[in-house]
């Protein structure tokens, strides 16, 4: 697939003739700079844009054939986003955050109750359950934000520099906690980063530069 | 809904003073429209039943050259009393002058008949007096002519051949009635002593029906029912009322433009919010939804707000009623002296409805941006 935007009355393509498949249970990671195109490949894997040529499937679904409603549901109950800035709703608790994604889904009160407690465990906050946002730190804002994102046990979860905002303790704390996740849920998970402690994490490593791609390093366990 | 409306009271309350603020304006407009509905509410009732009680009891048959609002017509509009009428008051309207101090002043002298019980002017002061002419005015032609009980006054008319007359008649009571058309200019005596004095026998101008009169056709003669006669008072209280709503309008206005821009600058603020709401799965409709609905909020949170200052002084109003001013008074329309305003159902339920219709539209056309945003630069924070 390509995706293009028209800049300054040009198309700048983001992403070039691109060919690539991602297997259940993955924990992979888009690396590259800034502008080489990992960000519109997981924009366009999470469904919130569209190919301008080629297919993108995903679970079975093409995207370039999705209503914003079909695309919504998609996101709603098969996909996690966790963000570079975390994103978290600030007039929330913690546990409302968590239990935000739920309610879009309208589990009842107890499943949500269970759920959220649950996903809370995963990332070790369920003392800050009633917190708000702005007196976390950063580390544990994105904790929340994991947490936000696997309560609905997505089948994918994309994670846009997850690492960036974050110091060395914090982000080792938090890619242990996606990979442990990983391995419980089968959920697979897909990183956009140039982050090289995120990349010691990967088993596998697909290098984007101008839109293609340059390497696929699949880690040999 | 649970979704909206925890996210909404939270955004809501968390914008404190600016969420006062709106709320406030809302709730003083809510409470101002619905004060001032009601006093012309209760002007229009008050003015139907005065008029209804000293006027137009259930209806008057007039001489088809009878126009009351046309004193040309004094002369000629008048006719026999046709036979066989139940439940009619007669009147006779009669031109005269009188001079009191020796001023000349124009006046109406109507006839009525003594025994009725059609509308509450206090005919019965006249019957058994001992004066030969005894009359009642009123409390308007009272000070106009600076009269009052017991005082006699020389009036002069003409018969029914043109030829002049004249006479003294006697103040025998002062009614207090607020409606002008039967106060102002007016003299009331015995019909029979107007028959007498004028030679009109057995005449009438028109006559105010009471609740046993069925009407029938009568030659030369025209039905206006209650509703026709009090029209010309509902319409003028419409008038002033529709004049009333420049201050609604504006009112509303201000307070609605506070939520409008409420609504814009928390659609741009909280883009990276909305991009987040998209990207968890939320339809771009639901948020619309969301946004819409905490801008409704603000006139529901308004509606308890001015529930909770404005009933009681409210209520305080209805009890103390609004005083009108004495140049008020004279303007030929039934003003009291104290306007009791009325807060009915409807108005109180029209006033919410309005509200709540218009804040909810205004939050709605802000949100429409959020259809097109691109989730992507949302998500980022990029203003769009």
């Amino acid at each position: 697939m390509s995706k293009g935007y028209p800049i300054g009355g040009k198309t700048f393509m983001a992403l070039k003739n691109l060919t690539i498949s991602f297997n259940e249970g993955e924990f992979a990671g888009i690396v590259g700079p800034s502008g080489s195109g990992k960000t519109t490949l997981l924009n366009i894997i999470g469904s919130l844009d569209k190919p301008t040529q080629g297919e993108a499937i995903v679970l079975d679904q093409n995207i370039s054939d999705l209503t914003h409603k079909k695309a919504a549901y998609l996101r709603n109950i098969n996909i996690g986003f966790i963000f570079q800035v975390f994103n978290l709703l600030p007039v929330y608790t913690v546990y409302e955050n968590v239990e935000f994604a739920l309610l879009l889904q309208q589990y009842s009160g107890k499943e949500r109750k269970k759920a959220v407690m649950e996903a809370l465990d995963w990332v070790g906050l369920t003392s800050h359950a009633n917190k708000k946002p702005d007196k976390l730190s950063g580390g544990e804002s994105q904790r929340v934000a994991i947490a936000r994102a696997m309560v609905k046990r997505p089948k994918i979860l994309l994670a846009d520099e997850p690492t960036a905002n974050l110091d060395s303790e914090n982000a080792h704390e938090i890619l242990s906690t996606m990979k442990k996740l990983n391995k419980e849920l089968k959920t697979t998970f897909l990183f956009s980063t140039h982050d090289e402690k995120v990349m010691g994490y990967l088993d596998r490593t697909i290098h984007l530069r101008d839109g293609n791609i340059e390497k696929d390093i699949i880690k040999k366990s | 809904m649970k979704l909206a409306f925890t996210l909404s009271i939270k955004n809501i309350f968390g914008a404190k003073l600016r969420t006062f603020l709106n709320v406030f304006v809302l709730s003083f407009s809510f409470v101002v429209i619905i004060g001032l509905k009601g006093v012309m509410d209760g002007w229009d009732d008050q003015a139907r039943r005065d008029s209804i009680n000293w006027q137009f009891g259930q209806g008057q048959l007039i001489h088809e050259d009878y126009d009351p609002l046309d004193s040309f017509t004094i002369l000629d509009g008048k006719g026999l009393i046709p036979e066989n009428i139940s439940g009619l008051t007669p009147i006779l309207v009669h031109q005269a002058s009188i001079y009191p101090q020796g001023r000349m002043l124009g006046a109406t002298i109507k006839g009525i008949d003594l025994s009725q019980k059609s509308v509450l002017l206090p005919t019965k002061a006249l019957i058994n007096s001992k004066y030969n002419y005894p009359v009642i005015i009123g409390k308007r032609m009272a000070e106009s002519s600076k009269l009052s009980i017991g005082d006699e006054v020389l009036i002069r008319w003409r018969d029914k051949n043109g030829t002049y007359d004249a006479n003294r008649i006697t103040v025998v009571d002062i009614f207090d009635s607020n409606v002008p058309a039967i106060d102002s200019g007016q003299i009331w005596m015995s019909i029979e002593t107007l028959w007498q004095i004028t030679g009109l026998n057995n005449q009438a101008s028109f006559f105010i029906a009471d609740k046993n009169y069925k009407h029938k056709p009568i030659n030369f003669w025209k039905f206006n029912s209650q509703e026709e006669l009090l029209k010309p008072i509902s319409d003028l209280v419409a008038q002033k009322n529709g004049s009333q709503s420049v201050i609604y309008f504006l009112l509303l206005t201000i307070a609605l433009l506070a939520i409008f821009d409420t609504q814009v600058l928390s659609v741009f603020r909280r883009q990276s919010e909305i991009g987040t709401y998209i990207a968890l799965g939320m339809t771009r409709q639901k948020v619309i939804g969301i946004f819409t609905f905490e801008g409704s909020l603000y006139s529901v949170l308004a509606l308890i707000l001015a529930t909770i200052y404005g009933f009681p002084l409210l209520a305080w109003f209805a009890d103390v009623g609004f005083a009108v001013p004495p140049a008020d008074q004279k303007m030929g329309i039934p003003i009291a002296d104290t306007i009791f305003p009325i807060f009915g159902l409807k108005l109180v339920f029209g006033t919410i409805f309005l509200v709540l219709f218009a804040s909810t539209v205004v939050s709605f056309l802000p949100t429409r941006k959020i259809s097109k945003l691109d989730p992507i630069l949302a998500l980022k924070g990029k203003k769009q």
